[in-house]
C-alpha cells in the first residue's frame, strides 16, 4: 500500500515537472530565436532559486508549528 | 507560484544566462508574497465556510424538526 502511495506521488511530481518543463519551453519558444540557449539556464536557475525560497518557507512553518505544539503539549 | 513570478520578474530579454542581482532579488519578494497571500486567503477562506456553516446550522434548527 505504501508502495503505491510512493509511486502515485513520484508520478505526481513527475507530471508536474513535465508541465513546467513543456510551459518554459514555449516560453523560450516564443521569446527566442538565437538566445534560446541562454533563456533554458535562466529558466532553470530561476526555478532553483524559487524551490529553495519555497522549501525555506516551509521549513520555517513547520519549526514555528513544531514550537507551538510543543508549548501546548506541556502540562 | 512558478509561472506568476516569472511573469512578474524575469523580462523576456535573455541577453545573459545569469539571473541579474535586481531578478533574483524580485524573485525572492515574489516568492513570499505569493506564499503570504495564500496563506491568508487560505485562513480567510476558512473563515467564511466556517460561517456558512454556522447559518446554515442555524437556519435549520430554528426550522424545527420535520
Amino acid at each position: 500500500m505504501d508502495a503505491q502511495i510512493l509511486e502515485s506521488n513520484q508520478i505526481k511530481h513527475f507530471k508536474e515537472f513535465l508541465g513546467t518543463y513543456s510551459k518554459f519551453i514555449e516560453t523560450c519558444f516564443l521569446d527566442c530565436t538565437t538566445c534560446s540557449e541562454h533563456c533554458l539556464q535562466k529558466y532553470l536557475k530561476m526555478i532553483q532559486q524559487i524551490s529553495m525560497r519555497f522549501q525555506e518557507y516551509h521549513i520555517q512553518q513547520n519549526e514555528a508549528l513544531g514550537a507551538k505544539t510543543g508549548l501546548l503539549g506541556q502540562p | 507560484m512558478t509561472s506568476a513570478c516569472h511573469r512578474k520578474c524575469v523580462p523576456p530579454h535573455y541577453k545573459e544566462a545569469e539571473l541579474s542581482k535586481g531578478e533574483s532579488v524580485c524573485l525572492d519578494r515574489c516568492v513570499s508574497k505569493y506564499l503570504d497571500i495564500h496563506e491568508r486567503m487560505g485562513k480567510k477562506l476558512t473563515e467564511l465556510s466556517m460561517q456558512d456553516e454556522e447559518l446554515m446550522k442555524r437556519v435549520q434548527q430554528s426550522a424545527g424538526p420535520v
